[in-house]
């Protein structure tokens, strides 16, 4: 069964596509990733253009962080103030991120963006959740409570001006940090098509020290906030988002997250971890063979 | 432009020649639906007011069929290994290629007409050149590599053998048209040669249109981008909220 993308402009299987959107949908409902640190290169392995990839990869984000998102607003756990500064900054990511990617796009690079960026980001991200996992395994079979990383306090952060009050964090620090964060996962999202929370979370625990109850719901609505905009930005500027694409993703992630937040109640955590850590470091693997090993064809041909 | 030309060139200075040529072609025009996966339009004609007794035309009769796409730009890169990964770092940018171009022949083109004729009539995939060409040095490569994969997505074909002659004047040819074609006007062209030159020619116009959703949607993400785009977030947005209204669950 093949349905027709009309910006990818080519023929995909339908249930592929959507058994994608499902896996990386109930990965992110698992771990309470967005997922699209993976979906993004499963998409290019499949065929579809990196750009129209990273664009619309940005739909999925949106569709699988809502619910999460909803959630947590019931429970009031989000920092309206902190998500609206660190958006500010996310919209001066991305009008640079989607201006980035329009040069590297013209300029015939985007592959090579896609795998120069995803490669150590994978890598690094896999790297310390093996780590993690391994260590965590290891520390109980010896029966041992797992070492907890606690936040450094970095006192050059609190030295900054513009100060200002966050409420709900409890907080009394200067918007420039959150401006710094927000800018650079936005000019992320609008290069690599990820929504960037596995920089966010930490930074905002460790970098900010906000409380780790509204964390979650803070990042969720900066990552919602910034895959609108790049949406819109990529749709206007660059015609790179599928709508048809996202339809069949968007509905993927929304029954996968589901299953996968039923799942992770019931499965054990460092168990699945390492094996996400094992997919991570293999999407890595697959896309740095791709960079090393000589091309079948040296040629490729565009603008049809 | 420079074929219409030869052709109206070709068509003025011939008519005095005994033999001349009728052809059509099945359908003249071809829209492309969602669910399209290609399809076959036949050209056929006949070699009227045959003369046996001139001398001039005792060599075998051979007929060429050419179907040629709207024009486009390619442009064709060149991988290359820099600091050990390999990159895209040399391009070529090749203009008023056809975006389709489809050639059947009684015989192949070489036992036909030598090269030069066939070059001026921009007959056979050898004969296709860019009008400009924007690249570092020569693009000769480039243009090799533009055929070879063109050729196999279907869109570059030489069929020799495709023309079948079903009687002494009448023949036929099929013309694949896969999915992957580019919309606008075609040009079909047929030619009649007789001993290495070309003694009549013919062309009808023959369109091809998308239509359909993903038409409409190509049209509107590129029309009205900013509806398009809250369009696409609106979609995630609701999905995502309707699902959580599914599911609801205690937490």
């Amino acid at each position: 069964m093949e349905i027709y993308l009309p910006i990818a402009d080519m023929s995909v299987q339908w249930i592929v596509i959507l058994g994608m959107g499902l896996a990386v949908g109930f990965l992110s409902g698992l771990f309470g990733v967005g997922g699209g640190f993976l979906l993004t290169p499963l998409l290019v392995f499949y065929g579809i253009p990196s750009g129209v990839a990273v664009a619309t990869t940005l739909s999925h984000i949106t569709a699988s962080s809502i619910s999460g998102a909803i959630a947590q607003w019931k429970k009031r756990a989000i920092d309206f103030k902190m998500a609206g500064v660190m958006m500010l900054g996310g919209l001066a990511g991305t009008g640079v991120g989607v201006w980035l990617f329009a040069i590297m796009r013209r300029a015939g690079q985007m592959d090579l963006v896609v795998s120069l960026t995803y490669v150590p980001m994978l890598g690094i991200i896999g790297g310390i959740m093996l780590d993690e996992s391994l260590k965590t395994l290891r520390a109980q079979a010896r029966g041992n409570a797992p070492a907890r990383i606690y936040p450094v306090n970095h006192v050059w952060i609190h030295g900054l001006p513009f100060k200002a009050r966050f409420r709900q964090s409890r907080l009394y620090i200067s918007v420039i940090p959150p401006l710094v964060i927000g800018f650079v996962v936005g000019a992320m999202s609008a290069v690599m098509g990820v929504g960037g929370g596995f920089i966010l979370v930490p930074a905002m625990i460790y970098l900010l020290r906000m409380p780790t109850n509204v964390v979650i719901g803070t990042s969720l609505v900066q990552i919602i906030g910034v895959a609108v905009i790049t949406t819109l930005l990529q749709a206007t500027s660059n015609y790179a988002v599928d709508i048809v694409l996202a339809a069949i993703l968007v509905v993927g992630a929304v029954i996968g997250a589901q299953f996968g937040v039923r799942a992770g109640a019931r499965l054990r955590g460092e168990q699945l971890r390492l094996l996400l850590a094992l997919l991570v470091l293999a999407v890595a693997a697959r896309l740095l063979w791709g960079l090393i090993v000589p091309p079948s064809d040296f040629y490729s041909v565009a603008g049809l | 432009m420079r074929q219409v030309l030869l052709l109206a060139l070709v068509l003025i200075a011939l008519p005095a020649q005994a033999e001349d040529l009728v052809s059509g072609v099945s359908q003249d025009l071809i829209q492309i639906t969602s669910n399209y996966t290609g399809s076959d339009i036949v050209v056929f004609g006949a070699v009227e007011g045959q003369n046996q007794n001139q001398g001039a035309n005792h060599g075998p009769k051979d007929v060429v069929v050419v179907v040629r796409g709207p024009d486009t730009d390619i442009t064709v890169r060149r991988r290359d290994r820099v600091a050990g990964i390999w990159i895209n770092h040399d391009a070529a940018n090749l203009s008023g290629m056809p975006s389709y171009y489809f050639l059947a022949s009684t015989r192949p083109l070489s036992a036909i007409a030598p090269s030069t004729v066939l070059a001026r009539y921009d007959i056979g995939l050898g004969s296709l050149q860019p009008n400009t060409v924007h690249a570092h040095h020569d693009y000769e490569p480039f243009r090799q590599a533009a055929l070879r994969h063109l050729g196999q997505d279907g869109l570059y074909t030489e069929a020799p053998g495709g023309v079948e002659f079903l009687s002494d004047t009448l023949f036929r040819a099929h013309v694949p048209v896969p999915a992957g074609v580019m919309r606008g006007q075609y040009n079909v062209e047929v030619y009649l040669l007789r001993n290495g030159a070309v003694i009549s020619a013919q062309s009808t116009p023959l369109f091809i249109d998308q239509t359909g959703l993903e038409r409409r949607l190509y049209n509107f993400a590129h029309n009205q981008a900013l509806g398009y785009g809250l369009a696409t977030v609106l979609m995630a947005v609701i999905m995502g909220w309707i699902s959580s209204l599914l599911f609801r669950r205690p937490i």
